[in-house]
């Protein structure tokens, strides 16, 4: 066991662990987004699905 | 009777009871109504038959703020008046139009749209329109409207014939009304200019001054002067309130389906926006312009749309390959947020050649003008992509908050506000019918009464309230 997990307390680590499948979820969703979302870019108004 | 100087008027013994001053589309539908229903009428007219240097030079005048046209470029001096190189664009303001919008202060008419519209089956026999259609809803913001291009009826042309046979108008050419003068009451007479000189005073029972939209405030405001405040008794509002529709092009269009909308023979439709859309963005009304683009800009365009969406780019090349008809300019105009600061004024050093100082105007847009033109492109090209009818490019200039560019359209030569119509008599000059406050024999013609206006070309309102004028004057004043 290294140093730096020795020093955590046991408190801290199961925090941890409990918090990570959400974490992992949370990086693995794609971002809720709305296709008929109207965006301004470069002058241009589009839809968010014209930018697909 | 047209008569070609005060001279050979004076010879013919004609006694009018009233004395219009002007002889463009307010002017001279005024003096048919009346003479119509026998009431006789003098119409003094500056200018002659024809377009003259002399008579447009005492049109010249100075801008000061914005860049604008040179006030002898904007308008014509002779008979018919502007009418005679006007385009014919007609379109009568909105029924919200006349009404007050909390956001902008200083909006409202006295007047509704019902108090005209008795009138517009007269107007479409006067500018020789068909009937127009109802406005179209294209989303809960943006209506497709029609503005009806009339064969642009010159008054002075069309009228001559018919004003030369009556019995009860007398047009009197190359006379001058330098300036009224009155006693508070009542205007007691005109100081004329004919041939070059003073021509004495004209007398009538009623005056009614329909010299055009900047001419108006003009003369109003020196006859003040030299009265000592006998002619416009109420005068704070005088010459304030002076109103145009700036135009600019605005950005670009791809269209799904030009055939969507019906254009018109120049290849041109127009939108414009609803009132809950209005108020929601707190902006003034404004009129989009789409008009079909030749192809190498719709080449460009979709250039330009590759860098942000290619897909839809791609989508559009192929439509292109189609040979269809896909791109569009878009021009904006719109309405004037109605300030007291943009006002005409008399020059303290620049007089024309009757003594007469020149106009001095104070122009400037206001930034409820700019939100106007930004939030209204915004909402046009929401609607277009909402709606899946096209998409929408808006120009760089007013994405980015530069200056108004000084190459392009800048306004439409619509003279509005000056002398306008209300009740306050801080705020406004004349009454609900055009009668100068305070003042029993002086009305107004012409779209120097408007309170605001609107988003659409001035003349059929304008010709629809010189109706009502003459309508209602002819129950006034006994035969
Ligand atoms: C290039 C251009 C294009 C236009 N296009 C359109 C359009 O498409 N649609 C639209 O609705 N409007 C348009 N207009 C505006 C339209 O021409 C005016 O709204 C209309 O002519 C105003 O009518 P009026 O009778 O109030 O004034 P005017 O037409 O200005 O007539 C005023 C008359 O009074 C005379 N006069 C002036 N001072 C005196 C005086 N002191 N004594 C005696 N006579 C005097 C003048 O000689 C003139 O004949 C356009 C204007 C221009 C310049």
């Amino acid at each position: 066991m290294s140093n730096f997990i020795r020093n955590l307390s046991r408190r801290t680590i199961v925090q941890a662990l409990i918090a990570l499948p959400a974490l992992s979820l949370f990086r693995n969703q794609p971002a809720i987004v709305d296709a008929d979302e109207i965006v301004e870019i470069n002058g241009w108004i589009l839809r968010r699905s014209d930018l697909a | 009777m047209i008569f070609d100087s005060y001279e050979a008027y004076k010879q013919a013994g004609f006694k009018p009871k009233v004395c219009i001053l002007g002889s463009g589309p307010a002017g001279t539908t005024i003096a048919r109504k009346l003479g119509a229903v026998g009431i006789p009428v003098v119409v003094l007219e500056a200018g002659s038959r024809e377009f003259s240097d002399e008579s447009q030079d005492f049109y010249r005048g100075k801008t000061v703020g914005d860049f604008y046209f040179d006030l002898d470029i904007t308008r014509l001096r002779f008979m018919g008046g502007s009418s005679n190189h006007w385009a014919g664009w007609c379109r009568v303001l909105d029924k919200q139009d006349f009404d007050p919008k909390a956001w902008a202060p200083d909006t409202g008419w006295p007047i509704s749209r019902a108090d005209i519209e008795p009138y517009l089956g007269e107007v479409h026999d006067i500018l020789e329109l068909p009937d127009f259609r109802p406005d179209v809803p294209v989303s809960d913001d943006i209506r497709w409207v029609q503005l009806i291009k009339s064969p642009a009826v010159r008054f002075g042309e069309k009228y001559a014939d018919e004003l030369d046979a009556s019995k009860n108008i007398a047009v009197v050419l190359n006379t001058y009304a330098t300036e009224l003068a009155g006693d508070g009451k009542r205007v007691t007479g005109a100081k004329l200019w004919s041939n070059g000189q003073d021509a004495g005073t004209f007398i009538a029972d009623y005056f009614i001054t329909c010299t055009g939209g900047l001419e108006n405030s003009r003369l109003l405001l020196w006859s003040n002067q030299r009265s000592n405040g006998g002619v416009v008794p109420n005068a704070a509002a005088l010459g304030r309130y002076w109103m145009e529709h700036p135009t600019f092009e605005g950005g670009n269009a791809i269209l799904a389906n030009y055939s969507e909308f019906e254009v018109d023979g120049s290849n041109e439709a127009f939108f414009s926006p609803t009132l809950a859309a209005m108020e929601r963005l707190q902006i003034m009304n404004f009129g989009i312009r789409l008009i079909e683009s030749p192809y190498p800009n719709v080449k460009k365009l979709i250039a330009d749309l590759a860098c942000t969406a290619p897909d839809m780019a791609e989508w559009m090349s192929s439509k292109l390959d189609q040979k269809l008809r896909c791109a569009a300019q878009l021009y904006v105009a719109w309405e004037q947020a109605p300030l007291a600061s943009n006002q005409i004024e008399l020059s303290k050093t620049d007089v024309d050649h009757a003594g007469v100082p020149r106009i001095e105007l104070h122009w400037k847009k206001s930034p409820l003008e700019r939100r106007t033109l930004l939030e209204g492109l915004r909402l046009f090209g929401t609607t277009m992509a909402q709606k899946n009818l096209g998409r929408v490019r808006i120009d760089d200039w007013i994405s980015n908050g530069s200056d108004y560019p000084t190459n392009e359209e800048t306004a439409g030569h619509h003279h509005m506000g000056g002398t306008r119509m209300g009740t306050d008599v801080l705020k406004s000059v004349v009454d609900a019918n055009c009668k100068v406050h305070g003042m029993d024999n002086l009305y107004i013609g012409g779209s120097s009464v408007f309170c605001t206006s609107g988003q659409c070309n001035p003349t059929t309102t304008i010709t629809a309230l010189a109706c009502r004028l003459g309508d209602h004057l002819s129950k006034v004043i006994s035969v």
